[in-house]
């Protein structure tokens, strides 16, 4: 007996002495309060999982789960977005920005009690992220990049050039090697195989850990559920450990009135809803309602904005659209304020250029958005020598009415009403603007297509620019509204002799700008970019939504969280009253 | 082919079947059902007296149905609204009012003061709730202004090919505004929306079961009478044709259709589209009712003397179906006014700032406006009071008719 | 009867062939699909997407898609891999059936149910004051597009401080075994869809059974039957109902496939279980062989449907032969 006592305190003692368990704290701020373990709390998934493995599609309920199941090397601080250890303990980087070497975090296990080592995280970047043919890696990013393991508690990345913002791509989940192998090249299979590891049929018990929680069940369409996994690696500044909740279940509700129902009836004890939706909460909740209805600035969130398609299939709008002075004009009839006020019910604010203005990379270009001012508009379209026929339409050159189509979501009702309110403003000014509705999940690749003159879409903001160099940098796959500058073929350079002189400079920004890991350098160059960005009305943006999140006032250490940003974990931390 | 007038025998069958004897002498071997009123013909026109005519009575049991009347009434009215829309509506249906989003339905006062001073509304505030962000309103008792009458003001409209801005009611533009319904999410004013809406409504259902009628009943007619490969193929086409999802066509043309197409070709474009498509179901039941009675005495009877047999299909056997056609029409016609709120949500419908009764519902559906803008469900109460009014009248139309119901 | 019954399957194979066709073309010409959105996602590259395209096989000329599909159909019974769930469609399909049948199963014969005895009674009592509310209320129904009722529902429920807010079961019964609790937990849930998705076929099935019933009880053989002195029950149900009930049997051949392809918004709203909202997701994503699949099932619902109907006739209606 003695013995085996013995034998538990030096087993414990060891453990301790290996276990190194992050502690959350320094949240006081957000209202962050010690919690008591237990309880279980209801989340919504608006659309059912495609898989359990991450890297097998591009899905944002996968994403979700993934957040609660699994970890990153590195995490985001709840508060400021900072970078901070997670799996890995700490890292150094090395050789001018070349190599990462990080220490992994001892003593973490998997949910199914195997330990976790460096294999993992090597298998992880080279089976998955790296593989061209996962669809949910990241293979352009990590072209060239070779994964190390040192020791069975160290990993290095050596890095073919300097790219600032690639401690960012480490807070992609790391997967067990020992359960994924036999879908992976390494294991044999050929490369696309991995696509086809834990699908949603899989036995819960196979989809193994690091994360808070693990799967329990998944009823195909209704409901996911979590449990609480025991040994995770972060404790509370009392020690105890995270996460509180014991089971965290995903109901699937594709249908957002749907889930704000569900919310309401008690179903759901979080939800995040939109600025239509707030008023009619924060009334219940101000009438006595057990919720809570908060809004934030956001940093993450996808702000509209109107493009015009600088290779507009009828010439003289081409012309016309490629004419910063005409899209700057154009910019004096977008009433921001009137959109912010009616459209968002307030609940959002003036947008930044490529940037969201609670972003460290944000630089202020309120002043070069320009007022709503019709006279404005009016003046310098009569400059451009638009004049106006007898209807009141403008007249092209030709003689032709200024009318073109503008393409929206039509099953959105933010779209719908900026749209609405858009086309009435520029009947105002002489330009006839003709309504095209689609389905928002089309206008994507409408926008890329060569089917649009103006079209009004939104595309999600990153905490750092390098991860949206597709869609700011001329020539990127997502650089949609002026596609001659697309590559002629493809993986090629771009085309730069339809650059205009001032995408060539950004161009150029943006290539300086990704070849330094200094911040401070970076950052001038972003701004030095946001700045034209403003002033060439490159593309008009519209508005910043505030982020809006309703609790059930059961639940304590409420953070707002998107849900699906890797390396943002603020569920562990939240407890049932 | 030789379609077009096909149709209209199609459609005369139907008219002649509500009013069974009008003008076209009867063919030899006139179906059985009509043994009773050609009885009552051949008297009548014996005795030679208005009264007993069978449009006379079929008039008289139509009008004894009260149900029947009102409904007709009501209609008349919807339809005439509809014709005066520009005239009757205070406001212009698109111009925004940013100052007056989600206005509530102003009141109309009469004393001011304790003394009478006609009609008259006061001016209403907008505030928001600083916590709630509720967009609330006001009335300002310092401005009251009056409601006046027979008002030239605002863009024209066209009126039976004429262009006035003469307006029956509502206040000067100079002073203030008047939406008597209230206002939509863009100031816009709801009651004006609604009379202008009201001319795609009311006609968007009738223009829709007519063509797709038209078809169904002469394929479906055509298919069981005939029997044979002919019924097989046209079955089968209607098996493709409903077998092909709806969503994804409409889908589709939501792509194809120009947004430069002015609002009423993309109109009339649905309703062919939608009828084009509703026409299947109508011609299996058509065709069922046929197969049932193809082989009675009278078909064969007919047939027999040589009549045509399209004639015998549209003019023997349809009208037996009278009843069913004028109770599938009236239950359809629901079915066109709201399926075309449903083709705006894939970017195919009235598009704005057009107005229709089922897009301007589409407002009101969510939580929030049933919270706090319940006026913009007054287009779903319009839907319900014109369906209503179609179903009355179908059902007693369809007892007036029916010749053995006295 | 027999060579009918197999001429009609003869038949049936080519039409399906046509129909699979046309479908094919038709999501062919949807726009968007899940290769395009997933460029928003900043992990994706233009040369991920064409990778995952040729993995697809989508790079090939889409009537080699059309054939290949059809192939493996003919050979294998496989009806394709799901390019979003990494599985085979029959699986994902198989999971959903059992609900998405049980509610369409149960809405079809409420709505039978309540409406073909209201039908008879309103044409009995023609201008009873309870004929014309039953009336009224079936004209709401169809005057109310699905999805406002639902939401009208659930408003009311939720003033009423229920929880019965959607879907089938209350989040703790979703993955329970059976109980007697979860039996009652799922009848409080039930009556929502059934009333949103019955009400409008009720209306309409009421008044068109109505109208025929009072067409049959003009006719001359119900006269006959009358004047043979005839108990006016025996009159009503032998005779007069029986032929009454014609044009519905037609119409209950076609509602079939509304297994699969009806309410898909009511259904949505409501949060149900069922294919519906599967098919639309998938079709907005343009996950051709989900699409195809269901589809086929649709279309291969609705022609048993109608092959049933036209049994039916010709057992309902004796009039009706076919040579």
């Amino acid at each position: 007996m003695r013995k085996i006592l013995w034998l538990l305190v030096v087993t414990l003692l060891g453990g301790l002495a290996l276990a190194q368990p992050k502690t959350i704290s320094g949240y006081d701020s957000l209202g962050v309060v010690n919690g008591k373990p237990g309880g279980s709390l209801t989340l919504a998934l608006s659309s059912a999982p495609q898989t359990f493995f991450y890297y097998g599609a591009i899905d944002s309920a996968s994403e979700a789960l993934a957040n609660q199941l699994f970890d990153g090397l590195i995490e985001y601080n709840l508060k400021n977005y900072q970078i901070e250890p997670a799996l890995a303990v700490s890292w150094s980087i090395t050789n001018g920005g070349k190599v990462y070497t990080f220490k992994l975090r001892k003593g973490v296990k998997w949910s199914d009690g195997q330990d976790l080592s460096a294999d993992d995280v090597v298998f992880t970047y080279t089976q998955a992220v790296a593989n061209p043919e996962a669809k949910g890696g990241d293979s352009e990013n990590l072209a060239g990049v070779k994964v190390e393991k040192l020791d069975a508690s160290t990993v290095r990345f050596t890095l073919p050039k300097v790219a600032p913002a690639f401690i960012q791509y480490m807070r992609l989940p790391i997967m067990p090697k020992h359960k994924l192998l036999a879908f992976s090249q390494e294991g044999g299979k050929p490369a696309a195989e991995i696509n086809n590891a834990w699908p949603t049929s899989v036995d819960p018990k196979e989809v193994v850990g690091t994360g808070p929680f693990r799967l329990v069940s998944y009823t195909p369409g209704q409901k996911v559920t979590l449990e609480r996994n025991p040994t995770y690696w972060k404790k509370d500044a009392t020690g105890t450990t995270l996460p509180y909740l014991d089971r965290l279940e995903y109901l699937i509700i594709p249908d957002s009135q749907a889930q704000v129902a569900q919310f309401l009836a008690g179903n759901i004890g979080q939800l995040n809803i939109t600025g239509t939706d707030f008023p009619t909460l924060k009334q219940r909740e101000v009438s006595g309602a057990p919720i809570k209805v908060v809004q934030f600035r956001a940093l993450f969130g996808s702000p509209p904005h109107l493009a015009f398609n600088y290779d507009a299939k009828n010439p003289e709008l081409a012309k016309l659209f490629r004419d910063t002075d005409f899209r700057l004009a154009m910019q004096f009839a977008v009433n921001r304020k009137r959109i912010i006020d009616d459209v968002y019910n307030s609940l959002a604010e003036l947008p930044g250029n490529g940037m969201a203005p609670i972003s460290e990379w944000y630089y202020n270009t309120t002043k070069l958005l320009s007022n709503y001012d019709l006279k404005a508009a009016n003046a310098a379209l009569d400059k451009l020598g638009l004049k106006k026929g007898a209807d009141g339409i403008r007249l092209l050159p030709s003689g032709k009415p200024l009318e073109f189509t503008l393409t929206y979501g039509s099953n959105s009702s933010t779209f719908s009403a900026i749209a609405t309110i858009l086309q009435s403003d520029f009947k105002a000014i002489g330009v006839k603007a003709d309504l095209q509705g689609i389905l928002a999940a089309n206008l994507l690749s409408t926008g890329r297509s060569k089917d649009w003159e103006t079209i009004l879409l939104a595309l999600g903001d990153q905490p750092d620019p390098e991860l949206r160099t597709p869609i700011w940098k001329p020539g990127g796959a997502l650089y949609y509204w002026h596609q001659s500058t697309f590559p002629a073929s493809e993986g090629g350079p771009p085309q730069f002799k339809n650059f205009f002189p001032w995408e060539k400079e950004i161009y150029d920004l943006w290539d300086k700008a990704a070849s330094t890991t200094n911040f401070t350098e970076r950052k001038a160059l972003y701004d030095r970019w946001q700045a034209i960005f403003a002033r060439q009305a490159m593309v008009i943006m519209i508005a910043k939504a505030n982020s809006v999140g309703a609790v059930s006032t059961k639940y304590g250490n409420y953070i707002y969280d998107l849900g699906v940003i890797p390396g943002y974990y603020p569920v562990p931390l939240m407890f049932q009253r | 082919m030789q379609q077009p007038r096909v149709v209209c025998h199609a459609l005369e069958a139907l008219f002649r079947a509500r009013y069974p004897l009008t003008t076209a002498s009867p063919p030899p071997g006139r179906r059985k059902k009509r043994a009773s009123s050609m009885s009552t013909l051949a008297s009548s026109t014996k005795r030679g007296t208005d009264r007993s005519s069978p449009l006379y009575l079929a008039w008289r049991r139509f009008t004894r149905s009260k149900p029947g009347v009102i409904s007709a009434v009501v209609l008349l009215i919807l339809y005439l609204i509809a014709l005066f829309a520009g005239f009757l509506s205070p406001n212009n249906l698109v111009t925004q009012h940013s100052e007056a989003v989600y206005q509530p339905p102003q009141r109309v006062h009469f004393m001011r003061e304790g003394k009478w001073v006609g009609p008259f509304v006061y001016q209403l505030e907008k505030k928001r709730d600083p916590v709630t962000f509720i967009v609330k309103y006001q009335e300002n008792p310092t401005r009251p202004t009056a409601i006046g009458f027979f008002l030239r003001q605002g863009e024209r409209y066209s009126f039976l090919g004429f262009k006035t801005n003469l307006h029956l009611f509502g206040v000067a533009q100079t002073e203030g505004y008047f939406f008597p319904l209230g206002t939509d999410q863009f100031g816009r004013c709801l009651f004006s929306r609604i009379l202008v809406g009201s001319q795609v409504s009311l006609t968007v259902g009738i223009i829709g079961v007519l063509i797709s009628f038209s078809i169904g009943i002469l394929l479906g007619g055509i298919s069981g009478y005939f029997g044979g490969w002919i019924d097989n193929l046209i079955q089968r086409i209607t098996e493709v044709l409903l077998s092909i999802p709806r969503i994804p066509i409409l889908m589709a043309l939501s792509t194809v259709i120009p947004a430069r197409w002015p609002s009423t070709w993309i109109y009339l474009g649905i309703i062919a589209v939608l009828a084009f498509i509703g026409w299947a179901g109508l011609a299996r039941v058509v065709r069922g009712q046929v197969l049932a009675l193809r082989d009675m005495d009278y078909v064969t009877a007919a047939r027999s003397l040589g009549a045509p047999d399209l004639r015998i299909i549209l003019w023997h056997i349809v009208p037996n179906l009278t009843s069913y056609l004028i109770v599938s029409a009236t239950l359809a016609l629901p079915g066109y006014i709201i399926g075309e709120s449903a083709l705006s949500f894939l970017g195919l419908g009235i598009k704005e700032p057009m107005a229709s009764w089922g897009l301007l519902l589409k407002d009101a559906q969510n939580f929030q406006a049933l919270n706090l803008y319940p006026w913009l469900l007054t287009p779903g109460i319009l839907i319900f009071v014109s369906v209503l009014a179609y179903n009355f009248l179908g059902d007693a139309l369809r007892d007036a008719a029916d010749v053995r119901s006295d | 009867m027999w060579t009918f019954l197999l001429k009609r399957i003869l038949v049936a194979i080519p039409t399906l062939l046509l129909i699979s066709l046309l479908v094919f073309a038709v999501i062919q010409l949807q726009p968007g699909g899940f290769l395009q959105n997933m460029l928003d996602d900043p992990r994706v590259s233009p040369e991920t997407v064409a990778r995952i395209r040729a993995q697809y096989g989508l790079d090939q000329p889409v009537w080699e898609q059309y054939l290949g599909w059809l192939k493996n159909i003919v050979l294998h019974g496989d009806f394709g891999f799901s390019f979003l769930n990494n599985r085979s469609v029959s699986s994902l399909i198989w999971e959903r059936l059992g609900w998405t049948v049980f509610l369409a199963v149960l809405s079809i014969v409420a709505t039978w149910a309540i409406a073909i005895p209201l039908g008879i009674y309103t044409a009995i009592n023609r201008h009873g004051l309870a004929a014309n509310l039953a009336n009224l209320i079936g004209y709401l129904g169809i005057a109310t597009p699905d999805f406002l009722v639902a939401l009208l529902l659930i408003a009311l429920v939720l003033s009423t401080g229920g929880s019965n807010v959607g879907g089938l079961f209350s989040p703790q019964y979703i993955d329970a075994p059976w109980s007697w609790a979860r039996l009652g937990d799922m009848l409080g849930h039930l009556w929502i869809p059934l009333i949103v998705i019955g009400l409008e076929g009720i209306a309409s099935l009421m008044r068109q059974m109505r109208a025929n019933l009072l067409d049959v009880l003009g006719q001359d053989y119900v006269r006959t039957a009358r004047s043979k002195g005839l108990a006016e029950r025996v009159v009503l149900w032998k005779h007069a109902v029986r032929n009454a009930i014609n044009p519905m049997i037609s119409l209950a051949g076609l509602s079939l496939p509304n297994l699969i392809s009806s309410t898909i918004i009511a259904s949505i709203v409501l949060n149900l279980p069922t294919i519906g909202p599967f098919l639309y997701q998938s079709l907005l994503d343009k996950d051709q062989y989900v699409v195809m699949a269901l589809l086929m099932l649709s279309a291969f619902m609705l022609m048993v449907g109608n092959l049933l109907a036209d049994l039916a006739l010709a057992w309902a209606d004796p009039r009706i032969r076919y040579e």
